[in-house]
């Protein structure tokens, strides 16, 4: 199955690039492995971009920072379907300002033909400040990090241990 | 207190709001557009070298990497004192050509289009790229995917890497072109024309059939006379890579002429309490607060500025759909050139002729023998000190201005981005388009705050750029305020 890691967000802005942190976390962990199933990416996009980027993959696994609308707690982990992405909100940086959000970007793909992945799984982390330039996130979305590398590699290889 | 809702989605970045006052009479006073403001990138950007800037600030933005990639490199052959070679010239501009078109083409179909495909007053979870496909087909999806998946294929190629390019270095360009690449690219190049002309034909087709369309293009509403802006080349042509930048005044006569250098020179920035945006204005003319006409420093920059800004297009087609957009929009010719169009909504139109204009130069540059040249870059030995970098990006002309030590050590950053020059312009566009709309005893629907939002999504502000920001959820409100400030009306786009 050709699974995409795909880390979103700006790497200077404080917590929002906490998806790219988790994506070099992650590249890091499968140094030693040359599986040409895999590829991890990260970038800043969403929308028409965001949905290019999963041409030709079965499987995507997208991390992306999230403000929650009511009762923000910084460090939580959310494993989401994208209809939950569509049910709660979009996260960070799915959605583009200047087209439109992932789901409707996935609708027009399907629409026109596009090989998109059947299986789209989000981990979205609350995040506390996406407001100041910093290449460090916060305490809270910091300690998450080995969580979420560990979760996403435990979706990869289900069947083996984590070291 | 009533509260609507309105459907969660939006297609405006920022935490934008829009607050409207009303006077006495119950009409519109005054409306401002508010975004809250990112903090620190020139404290971040302070002690680093200057050269990673081009790969830092194409951060800034997801939607226009390419942009600040561009300025970024540009400011550093100014800070390095070297001139890029001429081929790596060609390379850039050619590599910036097919960024245009790709980030037109997604503003138009996707956020343009729909309010004059699939209306104004339709639903807004209707107004989007589906909407557009739903009515005219899935054909026109086909193709707008495929037009950005090909100029994305050579921004990979050229620029080193799909998303975020880091091909720019001081005095020219990482890598030059083969040709192989240079026979692929011509033919995406040639792609991009049919794209071009294709794109104008929808707008005939259903905007200019519609004369609802047009006159909503026309009306008042929409209408602001300001300065207008955009970088030219020899022949006070547009050109997006390198020129200078020319302002024309709202009757089209050219007020100032100066290279992007230049620009603390001519331009100022206004603060007001109420916004963490800076507003800025033209020097010579001055802040006479937000109004518009002769006699106000507010100016434009944007494709319907660059079109105003310039004589003539370079290349032949967009030459064509040039003098047809000024004379189906009434201007006249004064000493040899028209004069400025003021409709705000026509800034949709605009946008296509430079996609059309872009697509042919990519084509100009890419069959350029010199394209090819291997020679594409300069060696650097001079001590840095201080360079301005200018580029128009789509939204407006940008300039980075960096002030590095003797070791190249960044000492301060400014950046005018290409929204913040439409601060105040937008500003303005919003209260014209809120007066027009809302009167005493108006019921405020869905389709009349879409209409103020269409007042401002012409410019297609990036106020992730404009604020360094960079969030993806974009809630809009409008607050409607009495006399006294009480709140009296607000739309949410939220769903609580």
């Amino acid at each position: 199955m050709k699974t995409l890691i795909l880390g979103l967000g700006n790497p200077f802005l404080t917590d929002d690039g906490v998806g790219v942190k988790v994506a070099n976390a992650i590249e890091e962990e499968l140094n030693s492995e040359s599986n040409e199933d895999i590829t991890i990416e990260e970038a800043s996009v969403g929308g028409l971009r965001l949905m290019e980027a999963m041409i030709g993959f079965d499987r995507v696994i997208l991390i992306d920072a999230l403000l929650a609308r009511n009762g923000n707690k910084p460090g939580t982990i959310h494993r989401m379907t994208l209809d939950d992405l569509n049910a709660i909100s979009p996260t960070q940086h799915s959605a583009c300002a200047h087209d439109t959000t992932l789901a409707t970007a996935l609708e027009m793909g399907r629409r026109i033909g596009l090989a998109l992945p059947n299986e789209i799984i989000i981990y979205a982390v609350e995040v506390e400040n996406v407001m100041d330039f910093s290449e460090k996130p916060t305490q809270a979305v910091t300690r998450t990090i080995p969580l979420v590398v560990a979760s996403v590699l435990e979706e990869i290889h289900p069947t083996q241990d984590i070291k | 207190m009533k509260r609507i809702t309105i459907d969660p989605i939006t297609r405006l970045e920022g935490h934008g709001k829009i607050e409207i006052f009303l006077n006495e009479e119950g009409n519109v006073e005054n409306a401002y557009l508010q975004i809250p403001e990112l903090r620190g990138f020139e404290q971040f950007s302070v002690g680093r070298p200057a050269e990673e800037m081009p790969r830092i600030t194409n951060r800034i933005c997801g939607v226009c990497p390419e942009a600040h990639h561009m300025a970024s490199t540009k400011a550093l052959d100014a800070l390095y004192h070297v001139e890029p070679t001429s081929a790596a010239k060609k390379v850039r501009e050619m590599f910036y050509s097919a960024f245009y078109v790709t980030d037109h083409t997604v503003h138009f179909y996707a956020l343009g289009a729909p309010d004059f495909v699939v209306g104004p007053d339709a639903p807004a979870a209707e107004r989007n790229i589906l909407g557009v496909i739903h009515k005219v087909g899935v054909d026109i999806g086909k193709q707008v995917i495929a037009c950005r998946q090909r100029n994305h294929h050579v921004i990979k190629m050229v620029g080193g890497r799909g998303i975020h390019p880091v091909a720019g270095l001081p005095g020219g360009w990482s890598k030059a072109i083969s040709t192989e690449e240079r026979a692929e690219i011509e033919d995406i190049a040639r792609q991009n024309i049919d794209f071009g002309l294709f794109s104008l034909k929808v707008f005939d087709d259903i905007v200019l059939a519609n004369k609802g369309y047009v006159d909503l293009i026309l009306s008042d509403a929409f209408t602001n006379k300001t300065y207008y802006m955009g970088t030219v080349d020899e022949n006070n042509h547009p050109n997006f890579y390198d020129g200078k930048i020319r302002v024309v005044d709202p009757q089209g006569k050219e007020f100032v002429k100066y290279p992007p250098s230049d620009y603390a020179k001519h331009i100022a920035e206004r603060v007001e309490s109420w916004s963490y945006l800076k507003f800025p204005y033209l020097k010579g003319v001055g802040w006479k607060g937000f109004q518009d006409g002769l006699d106000s420093g507010i100016y434009c920059a944007t494709p319907l500025s660059r079109l105003n800004a310039a004589d003539g297009m370079a290349t032949p087609k967009a030459q064509e759909a040039f003098e047809k957009f000024y004379e189906t929009l009434g201007s006249k010719k004064i000493n040899g050139r028209y004069e400025p169009v003021h409709y705000r909504l026509a800034t949709h139109w605009a946008r296509l002729i430079e996609l059309l204009y872009s697509a042919e130069r990519m084509l100009e540059l890419i069959t350029d023998p010199e394209i090819t040249d291997p020679n594409v870059r300069q060696i650097v030995d001079t001590v840095p000190d201080e360079g301005i970098g200018g580029v128009e990006a789509p939204r407006g002309t940008l300039t980075h201005h960096y002030w590095t030590d003797e070791k190249g050590i960044l000492t301060k950053v400014n950046l005018i981005v290409g929204t913040t020059n439409n601060n105040a312009p937008i500003a303005l566009s919003i209260k014209k388009a809120a007066q027009g709309l809302i009167q005493k005893g108006t019921v405020i629907t869905d389709g009349i705050l879409n209409r103020i939002e269409m007042a401002f999504r012409n410019y297609d502000p990036c106020m992730s750029c404009a604020t360094h920001s960079l969030p993806g959820q974009m809630p809009l409100e409008v607050v409607i305020r009495d006399v006294e400030g009480n709140v009296i009306e607000r739309l949410s786009q939220y769903v609580d």
